[in-house]
């Protein structure tokens, strides 16, 4: 059996541990070797969000990191979002809206899951 | 023979991740190949000369691991910002032997020629 489609399952914020920074760059380094979704879940959607500003925090913007890699699907889990206030238009271009069973579909299908 | 990749991101102790890790691949390495991938917290997992009052030296499980012949690389980044320098060849003087330190390139190849993964 060969791994030809890898999710990233995202549930922490971005910036209060190195959790989502170490993710970006699992993704990253995949790309081209299988296919990559990165999934938000719970606290994970901030990490979609528009207009972060990290220099105060001296670490990089891992909404920046998202840019850069357009290779990867980013899937922001609908209800994760609303629960938290927060809206699909406040969210980086290259995000896309899942709800609960667009979500579990796209876990499902992948042929690897990874939590970070 | 079939393949089983584990990844680990906790440092020892912290949680019984690592533990688990070990039992699992223990297991495992009876039947099939078994590759770990230490990211984050968990290249401190190697490290030797650990010795905590109640639990297993994790270094030392893992060290037992390799030489039974698990593949056990680490990430480089992970490693570089907690102090650990590698040699060319991956090694280095503070893990025990058999354990690497090599590039986060290996986790998407490691993964890729799994059969199967557990994320931990």
């Amino acid at each position: 059996m060969t791994v030809g489609s890898i999710f990233y399952l995202l549930d922490s914020a971005p910036y209060g541990s190195e959790k989502a920074f170490g993710l970006l760059n699992a993704a990253a380094v995949s790309i081209g070797r299988m296919d990559v979704t990165v999934g938000l879940y719970g606290d994970g959607v901030y990490l979609a969000l528009k207009g972060q500003d990290s220099q105060l925090l001296a670490v990089p913007n891992l909404a920046d990191i998202l840019y850069a890699y357009g290779e990867m699907r980013v899937i922001a889990h609908e209800p994760s979002l609303l629960e938290r206030g927060l809206f699909f238009e406040g969210l980086v271009e290259m995000a896309e809206l899942a709800d609960e069973e667009a979500f579990l579909e796209a876990m499902v299908y992948a042929d690897c899951l990874i939590l970070l | 023979m079939k393949t089983l990749t584990i990844i680990l991101t906790d440092g020892p102790y912290i949680s019984e991740d690592a533990q688990i890790a070990y039992k699992v691949a223990r297991a495992a390495l009876k039947k099939y190949q078994v590759n770990i991938f230490l990211y984050l917290d968990a290249v401190y997992i190697p490290r030797m000369g650990q010795n905590p009052a109640f639990f297993a030296d994790e270094g030392g499980l893992f060290a037992d691991l390799a030489s039974e012949g698990a593949v056990i690389r680490a990430c480089s980044r992970c490693a570089a910002a907690r102090g650990y320098t590698a040699e060319e060849d991956g090694s280095t003087p503070d893990y025990h032997d058999g354990m690497k330190i090599t590039s986060l390139y290996d986790l998407p190849e490691m993964i890729a020629r799994s059969d199967r993964v557990i994320s931990l």
